[in-house]
């Protein structure tokens, strides 16, 4: 194994392919960042271009587009409070949080080193023990992803100061999510005669509307003159303090993500808020989240990172992919006349040990991109409010066209901002709208895949073993804050 | 014929005589083909293979955009081409969702409004069950479904998608009652399957072999109307000669814009005719042991017709047609 490394390496460093690491790195940080233009979407917007490439190259640049989207995601997220992608809403969280208070330069430097870490301990994953892994990602399956999107729904109750607020928002969430077509008899619902409706509302113009356009609309109000967010030079980099409050999140959120990414059914967006609820959890400070809490930041963004890495281990060893971007590279693999399957790392070692080589100096690539530019992009903040409120409306809006290329999701993404303004003055908290709304068909389609499994019986969660467990922090969750304020009630009577 | 210019003439006249018998126009400008499934689904690959096969090998010299416009069964897609009346730089892919979303939805059906160009490739499906099952063919299978209705599972892709389909014409053909357990990918289908969760899965050939060589699945029998010749594949029976009188294939074609003008739909389908004389096509073809029957124009008209009337009986058997 070593030695195949080695030639794949061998591979990797000839010059010519390491421009296209470089490129696919890079052209990754790009579509990352643009709201509504995720990696899956660059790579599909790419893959033409490969057509002249020899193989292994092609699918080393189209790689590096589907991981360098994950840091590139960061960006908007901190900055500006709209994820690029359904896994950057737990970043934005805190990231963002952050940039207020001035560190929007520590929040983007220690999601980079996150990012790098748990890539590259992804990425070593893959090439020692992709097959074992595999097999494990398969016991996964309807009964354990339902009880997981369970553990992340109830969760959204916590992301906020009080819980019926953010239940409201999580509830609101999955009304909306129910909203299209039923996802396993196919009969429309809930569109009230409205065809446009029949697609169901996507993501993307949701989380743009109601964090990037409600903020613009908030800002509006406030007509007296808006201060810069203060950010001094000195804020910019990680201290000591800050990376020894991070070590263990990164460790943790990567562990994390590298399982959920090789579960064909969960992905990246899953991957990063079961780290966040994790590091919340077992924090000495659970209230320092939400307010800017830094090793949030870090366990988020290993997650994702070492989820979409781990995204690969499906992909390669059995030929099924575990995310969207994963299926356009399965389908790169197709076009450049490569059979993936069971067969591939057997048939195809070359390219696969290539490609697994390729994705070590990926991530070095992103980390040199990555770490010099955060004092820079957190510079932007420095800019007035006023001028950067019509950029910010501008990348939002092209970013919803371009998710779809229709003007509907611009329309759609628009009252979803006025949602998200009505949601902020109402002090109600928007992560749970969005998470619920990213939750929620896994939630569904799994729940009742488990029931037809099964035929009907509910046993099908306590007779597989995973499921067992799960079901008991499904049910912890639930019961634990209940106790805990009956507990407060008798001590204030006594 | 008069209509055309010297030069048009003069390559007409190098042509087969079939065409010479139609007149033939060709589109300006880029051309965009819409694909109603997402980057990587086999409707995607298809097109995209055939757009590199056209630029690259000079067949056509406009510049080919593949289009995802995925989502809601298709419909995002065929919407997009329908609203474009006469249009002639669209073109849109057409696989078995235009076909099923309109009857699951009760819209008007989508290919009695577009124009019909051509219906090119063809993949055949096989019938998978764990390896370690007992069944030794179809028949066993069968009678297990007999003896507990409803007991046997099924994982496949989307609800009133292909696989659901071939599920109802077993059910139909063997007279038992299966469990259809639909999976918004056909990725996330065969994990179900692969994770031992169900007792069958329908594969195309070439995914099929994939799992039968790595020992990861058993085959039951292919859905086809003869044995395929290939090697390994030519000892699977077909589910006629096991007694269940159930042939399903798989196809894929392209359409226009309703109302486009014949000249262009008739050079439209010499161009897809003359992809599929492509040794590269021909190669592909091999390797994913797919099918390249052609039907242009007319032809592909009756044939869709065919396939639509099939769409409907069984959906409507399945009780998903409104």
């Amino acid at each position: 194994m070593i030695d195949a490394l080695l030639q794949g390496f061998a591979v990797a460093f000839q010059p010519g392919n390491l421009m296209f690491i470089f490129l696919g790195v890079l052209v990754g940080q790009i579509v990352g960042a643009l709201p509504g233009l995720g990696p899956a979407a660059g790579m599909a917007l790419l893959l033409p271009l490969t057509f002249g490439l020899e193989p292994v190259t092609a699918i080393m640049m189209l790689a590096g587009i589907m991981y360098g989207g994950q840091y590139g995601g960061t960006l908007t997220s901190v900055l500006i409070n709209v994820p690029g992608e359904a896994s950057g809403v737990m970043t934005a969280m805190d990231g963002h949080a952050m940039a207020r208070k001035g560190r929007a330069g520590a929040a983007l430097s220690i999601a980079a080193i996150g990012s790098f870490i748990a890539g590259i301990g992804a990425v070593a994953a893959v090439a020692v023990i992709t097959p074992p892994l595999a097999s494990f990602g398969l016991k996964f399956n309807a009964p354990e992803y339902f009880l997981l999107a369970a553990l992340g729904i109830i969760a959204t109750g916590s992301l906020g100061q009080a819980p019926i607020r953010s239940l409201l928002a999580g509830v609101l969430g999955l009304t909306i999510a129910l909203i299209g077509v039923d996802p396993l008899t196919g009969t429309p619902r809930l569109n009230f005669g409205f065809p446009a409706l029949y697609q169901g509302i996507d993501f993307i113009p949701v989380a743009i509307g109601v964090f990037g356009i409600a903020e613009v609309l908030a800002s509006l109000e406030r007509s007296e003159k808006i201060e810069p967010i203060k950010t001094r030079l000195k804020d910019m980099w990680l201290t000591a303090e800050d990376w020894a409050t991070c070590r263990f999140s990164i460790l943790r959120g990567g562990v994390i993500g590298l399982f959920v990414g090789i579960m064909p059914g969960a992905g990246a967006s899953v991957a990063s808020l079961l780290s966040y609820l994790t590091e919340r959890r077992f924090s000495k400070h659970p209230e320092r989240f939400g307010n800017g809490a830094i090793d949030g930041v870090a366990a988020a963004e290993a997650a994702n990172n070492s989820a979409a890495h781990g995204a690969l281990i499906p992909m390669l060893s059995l030929g099924i992919p575990g995310s969207a971007s994963s299926a356009v590279l399965l389908a790169a693999l197709i076009l450049h006349g490569i059979k993936p399957g069971p067969m591939l790392m057997a048939q195809e070692g070359a390219l696969v040990w290539g490609l697994i080589a390729s994705m070590f100096l990926g991530n070095v690539f992103l980390l040199i991109l990555n770490l010099p530019m955060a004092p820079l992009f957190a510079a932007l903040l420095r800019i007035p409010y006023t001028y950067l409120a019509p950029g910010i409306l501008v990348i939002s809006l092209v970013g919803a066209y371009a998710a779809t290329l229709s003007m509907g999701t611009v329309w759609m993404c628009i009252a979803f901002g006025i949602l998200g303004w009505l949601m902020m003055k109402f002090d109600i908290p928007r992560a749970p709208l969005v998470l619920a709304l990213v939750l929620a068909p896994l939630m569904e389609s799994s729940l009742r895949q488990s029931l037809l499994l099964s035929l009907g019986s509910p046993m099908i969660f306590i007779e597989r073993p995973i499921a067992a467990v799960l079901l008991v922090a499904v049910l912890f969750s639930l019961i634990a804050p209940i106790v805990r304020v009956m507990r407060r009630r008798d001590k204030v009577k006594a | 014929m008069l209509k055309l210019n010297l030069g048009a003439a003069l390559v007409l006249g190098l042509s087969v005589a079939a065409a010479s018998a139609q007149d033939m126009r060709a589109p300006e400008g880029p051309i965009e083909f819409t694909v109603g499934a997402g980057a990587g689904g086999t409707p995607d690959v298809i097109m995209r293979t055939v757009a590199q096969i056209m630029n690259e090998e000079g067949i056509v010299e406009n510049p080919i955009v593949v289009q995802n416009r995925s989502g809601a069964g298709h419909s995002n897609a065929y919407n997009h081409v329908l609203a474009l009346p006469g249009d002639e730089n669209t073109l849109l892919t057409l696989a078995s969702p235009v076909f099923t979303t309109p009857i699951v939805q009760g819209t008007p059906s989508v290919i009695d409004q577009i124009t019909p160009i051509a219906g090119f490739i063809q993949t055949e499906l096989m019938l998978l069950t764990t390896p370690d099952s007992a069944w030794t063919g179809l028949q066993d299978m069968v009678a297990a479904a007999t003896a507990a209705p409803g007991t046997v599972r099924v994982a496949g892709g989307a609800s009133g998608g292909n696989d659901h389909v071939a599920t109802g014409l077993i059910e139909t053909a063997a007279g038992i009652t299966l469990t259809y357990i639909p999976h918004e990918s056909g990725g996330a289908a065969r994990a179900t399957f692969l994770g031992g969760n169900v007792e069958l899965h329908f594969a195309t050939l070439s995914e099929g072999m994939e799992q039968i060589t790595a020992g990861t699945a058993k085959p039951l029998a292919i859905l086809s109307a003869a044995r395929r010749t290939e090697p390994g594949v030519a000892d699977i029976p077909t589910a006629q000669e096991q007694g269940v009188d159930v042939v399903y294939t798989q196809f894929w074609g392209v359409g226009g814009p309703p109302n486009l003008d014949p000249a262009v739909a008739a050079w439209w389908a010499d161009k897809f005719r003359q992809v599929t004389e492509t040794q590269r096509w021909k190669d592909g073809l091999a390797a994913n042991m797919q099918t390249g029957n052609f039907y242009a124009l007319d032809e592909a008209k009756t044939y869709f017709a065919a396939e639509q009337e099939t769409f409907r009986t069984v959906l409507t058997k399945i009780g998903l047609a409104k």
